[in-house]
């Protein structure tokens, strides 16, 4: 566009003026309150706190490994989510956009597991899940794989934390079916029937028109995904407890247990430590999106 | 006509907003004349019991309490924790904190101290060993000043439950449970070999896990050894320990957990003893009204933790005080609230809370006329753990009961588990 | 002519067998959910059928009575519906210019504004509780709702910026050059464009608001402010759980939501920048 002048420019922040001031009233000041109390050991009870200057990040850097081991679980679901469910939302987003019959009761069914509150998801999961009387293993044995009675998918180490991450997926690849699918209908419908008159296939149609208009909308979707399945909590609280023995543990578990202990420096201290992690993470998304736009 | 629509939207929401505001503001100052005792508690099951007796209370004094329910516990924490961070705690609350932490509220100010209430004959109504968690002894190490600083509810202690036709189905004598460690093994190889699991608890959650083991850790080193482990003067690789360790993979060898144990929560394994698919669980005197609106017609027994033979000090059970209440120091209403409590801890008041919610009360006057089973439990009180002048760090402890799941779920051998622990404690140490 | 209609009826076939298959996961556990709602306290842990033995209505009455949902449920349609429409009205304004305008500091304010998409939750709740006491909005709706609004900025900025910048450009320009004002663009033609994606963040933070419990549990102190998830956790015992009435109740709180979603879902339909190419 057109070069703005500097009176334009300073107008234009009118626009980001009520977001901006939000922000630094109700984000931006607890965040620094946030960091500063990271400096600090506090129980969050007591009348003066202790200022340790790094000492908390000194001691979580070097002499907390469950820490870390929790920041790879989550590591280990954000990798699931990406490829598998976002695969799926996006298949489904492109099925249910080829206007077939009964589109719309589709986009509703997909939608269900995101409106579900986490407890009802938690419950039935594990209900499903469940080594003593779980459907999922019923179903098994009803397919001829009889060694899976008594299976405690959630207990066991091998199965524990992807049983987790195929939850955490199934509830969250309605987002981002909607947010593809309100993507795919913004693209320009005369863009497809002018590339039909050239004679362009499907796949062409979805390689030259499809994937570069969405590029943004994936972007986005990947760095949502990212930071949903790296915060990912209430289905673990509810599901394992981060057990066993840790192995379905996260940075969030790991922040709450901290701070229930009264640990409310340290467990701030954690929970910047994990934003840098995300924010680190976020940049170097944007950064390969970029890349890939050119 | 989508863009009318949308201004039409506006113009409503600039008016919610609008009336918002206002009244948003206005809503606050209000209706605050009237004296009220303010309670918070996370007690939903008890709520309607609660709300009788207040106003009993209010028909006889003229004083008016209001219970206000915050569940589960963790939201229930987190709203203390907000409310004293910023002086707006109500007249009677519970910190819902180990000791360490109510060291922290009573050394700030936010509890007030008891004694002198207590010492005017009040104190001797409870079950001695109820008071326990609420008192402070001489020298403690948190620099609390010596006393009692809460009122307790009701008491509870964890025991392990068996089921009777389980028992039978597998030959043994449902009316004489194991009492030593080898009996209840083969017990529990017999279960299995009848297709019963054996044993279930909770022991996804920590402290259950912790609980369990916590018998046996008082039974082997009693309370000078836990003192002395507590301050380093015994490793955690001491062959005690070590042994502790052994039962968890003792149990495991002989099949004796319910599958999954290790992420259960409390509630699946009361759902798992209640409707039959396991023998015997290791739970509190609170499960007998769980059990009895899971499943009414559930036969069972109660046992203690089964002793080990060799052991040099009698085998204790995690319990003691059930539920507390600690009064607000800086409540203006605060002689009110304590007289309250007073009177809601005496033995009529007991007795009607012990009959509607199946807890057993803290009143040991209210606990002659209980349930046989509940009975049996009250007994156990004066074999709950001692009082200890501290406590071990909660990273500490929390590595042990993660190391047990480890054990459980055939990840480390017990050698290896009572390494790691001894490295966790130096870890905590350094700090 | 006959070949490609076999093809596409195979493709359609495909379609549904998969489209079919997800649903039925889908579906599964609401049915669960409401089958449980219907069920005695002892059924639900005996038997595992979908189908209760005597259909328990009872339960929706004794839950909407226990929770004191009425109460709860206006509170709830409040915040959610104020707080939804400014966050949209805040976030799409402030996106439109990040997608479209110049202005100081741009780049630094975007990144800046969506960096509190990575404070992770736990803990924050204190320094917040700590500002509203401050200001005085400890205890008000207002304070609640302006938590609400501005913990939305940051997610709907990132949404709506992404779809702005997609727009096709011409209309605008052709706008501006009639002499419409800058604000005239974003009001008149480019928010409507967006229509899906707005319903999309709609959609998303009703959910979000509906949903959330715990900073209203901290922030309010006078019960009939509450919003309706507070209603659940009566059914919540420390030691028991009772399950048909918790089952019920969150069946009443979901309905709202799914017709939200319902109402919603409809904007994002096929062929909106079309037509307004089209004109």
């Amino acid at each position: 566009m057109m070069n703005a002048s500097p009176k334009e420019k300073t107008f234009n922040m009118l626009f980001i003026l009520p977001a901006l001031l939000l922000f630094l009233v109700f984000n931006l000041y607890p965040l620094l309150r946030t960091i500063q109390l990271s400096f600090f050991q506090w129980n969050g009870i007591d009348k003066d706190m202790l200022f340790v200057g790094f000492a908390q990040y000194k001691h979580i850097i070097f002499n907390n490994p469950a820490y870390w081991k929790s920041m790879l679980n989550a590591g280990y679901v954000t990798l699931l989510c990406l490829t598998l469910q976002n695969g799926l939302a996006l298949l489904l987003a492109i099925l249910v956009n080829r206007q077939i019959r009964g589109e719309n009761i589709y986009r509703v069914i997909f939608f269900l597991p995101p409106v579900l509150s986490g407890i009802v998801v938690g419950l039935i999961w594990k209900f499903m899940y469940d080594g003593n009387f779980g459907i999922l293993n019923s179903w098994l044995a009803a397919i001829g794989f009889e060694q899976f009675k008594d299976f405690a998918w959630l207990s066991e180490i091998k199965t524990a934390l992807s049983s987790v991450a195929v939850v955490h997926m199934w509830k969250g690849f309605g987002y981002g079916f909607i947010i593809l699918l309100a993507g795919l209908q913004t693209i320009p419908n005369e863009l497809y029937e002018a590339a039909e008159v050239d004679g362009a296939d499907t796949w062409q149609q979805f390689r030259h028109i499809t994937v570069p208009s969405m590029i943004p909308v994936f972007t986005m979707v990947t760095i949502l995904t990212v930071l949903g399945a790296m915060q990912i909590f209430d289905l673990i609280y509810s599901m394992t407890q981060g057990g066993p023995a840790g192995h379905t543990d996260v940075p969030i578990t790991k922040i709450y247990q901290y701070m229930n202990n009264g640990e409310f420096g340290y467990s701030t201290a954690m929970a910047v430590i994990f934003g840098m992690v995300l924010l680190i993470a976020s940049i170097c998304q944007l950064y390969a999106s970029k890349k890939f736009n050119k | 006509m989508s863009k009318r629509n949308i201004v039409i939207a506006l113009q409503t929401l600039c008016l919610c907003l609008a009336i918002f505001m206002v009244s948003g503001c206005s809503g606050s100052g209000s209706a605050k004349n009237e004296e009220v005792i303010k309670v918070w508690h996370w007690m939903t099951d008890r709520q309607e019991a609660f709300e009788k007796l207040s106003k009993d209370y209010y028909d006889q004094t003229g004083v008016k309490v209001v219970f206000e329910t915050y569940a589960p516990t963790d939201v229930y924490k987190n709203k203390i924790t907000a409310a004293a961070s910023g002086h707006l705690l109500p007249d009677i609350y519970n910190p819902q904190s180990d000791k360490k932490e109510l060291a922290s509220y009573i050394n700030a100010g936010y509890i007030a101290d008891l004694t002198d209430e207590m010492n005017t004959g009040w104190k001797d109504v409870f079950f001695e060993k109820s008071l326990i968690a609420n008192s402070f002894e001489e020298n403690n190490e948190w620099g609390v000043k010596p006393g009692i600083y809460g009122v307790p509810l009701d008491v509870s202690s964890l025991m392990i439950y068996y089921n009777k036709d389980l028992f039978k189905q597998a030959g043994l004598d449902p009316e004489n449970p194991p009492k030593t460690w080898p009996e209840f093994i083969e017990a529990g190889k017999k279960l299995r070999e009848a297709g019963i699991q054996p044993f279930v608890s909770g022991f996804g959650e920590a402290w259950l896990i912790g609980a369990f083991a916590a018998s046996y850790q008082w039974s082997l080193f009693g309370k000078q050894g836990i003192i002395d482990t507590i301050d380093g003067k015994i490793p955690y690789n001491d062959e005690r320990w070590l042994k502790i360790f052994k039962l968890f993979e003792e149990m495991r060898d002989n099949k004796m957990f319910a599958s999954g144990i290790v992420t259960m929560v409390n509630k699946d394994a009361e759902r798992t003893f209640a409707t039959g698919r396991a023998a015997m669980t290791f739970n509190g005197s609170w499960g007998v009204n769980v059990y009895k609106s899971m499943n009414s017609t559930l036969n069972y027994g109660l046992m203690y933790p089964p002793s080990l033979p060799d052991a040099k000090y009698p085998l204790l059970v995690f319990g003691g005080d059930g539920s507390s209440m600690f009064v607000n120091a800086e409540s203006p209403r605060k002689d009110k609230a304590i007289a309250f409590l007073k009177w809601f801890t005496q033995k009529e008041q007991q007795a009607y809370l012990a009959k509607e919610t199946l807890n057993i009360p803290s009143n040991k006057e209210s606990a002659d006329d209980l349930p046989e089973i509940l009975q049996e439990f009250s007994k156990s009180i004066t074999k709950t753990f001692d009082n200890l002048p501290k406590l071990e760090a909660w990273q500490v402890t929390n590595y042990i009961n993660i190391n047990l799941q480890s054990v459980i779920i055939g990840e480390k051998d017990p050698a290896k588990a009572v390494k790691e622990i001894q490295e966790e404690k130096l870890r905590q140490t350094k700090v | 002519m006959n070949s490609f209609k076999v093809k596409k009826k195979i493709l359609d076939v495909i379609t549904h067998v998969i489209l079919i298959a997800v649903a039925i996961t889908c579906v599964f556990p609401v049915f669960w959910m409401l089958s449980s709602s219907l069920k005695t306290n002892e059924e639900i842990f005996k038997s595992i059928s979908l189908f209760p033995e005597a259909w328990q209505w009872s339960n929706y009455t004794e839950a909407l009575l226990k929770a004191k949902f009425g109460m709860y449920f206006l509170n709830s349609l409040i915040y959610t519906v104020v707080g939804v429409s400014a966050i949209v009205l805040v976030t799409s304004m402030a996106a439109y210019a990040f997608a479209r305008l110049e202005f100081w500091g741009k780049t630094v304010l975007f990144y800046l504004l969506i960096s509190t998409l990575l404070i992770p939750i736990p803990g924050a709740f204190v320094p917040l509780y700590l500002l509203l006491k401050s200001l005085h909005l400890l205890d008000t709706r207002t304070g609640l709702l302006l938590c609400y609004i501005s913990g939305g900025i940051a997610f709907g900025l990132f949404l709506l910026k992404a779809f702005f910048e997609e727009l096709p450009r011409e209309i605008e320009e052709a706008a501006l050059i009639d002499g419409c004002s800058r604000f005239g663009i974003y009001w008149r033609i480019a928010l409507p464009l967006a229509k899906p994606a707005v319903a999309t963040l709609v959609i998303i933070q009703c959910l979000n608001i509906w949903n959330e419990f715990l900073l209203a549990l901290v922030v309010l102190q006078d019960p009939s402010k509450m919003p309706i998830q507070r209603g659940l956790m009566v059914f919540q015992g420390t030691h028991m759980t009772d399950y048909p009435l918790l089952m019920a109740g969150l069946t009443i709180a979901t309905v709202p939501i799914v017709i939200i979603y319902l109402l919603m879902q409809k904007h994002i339909v096929k062929g909106i920048a079309a037509g307004a190419v089209k004109g």
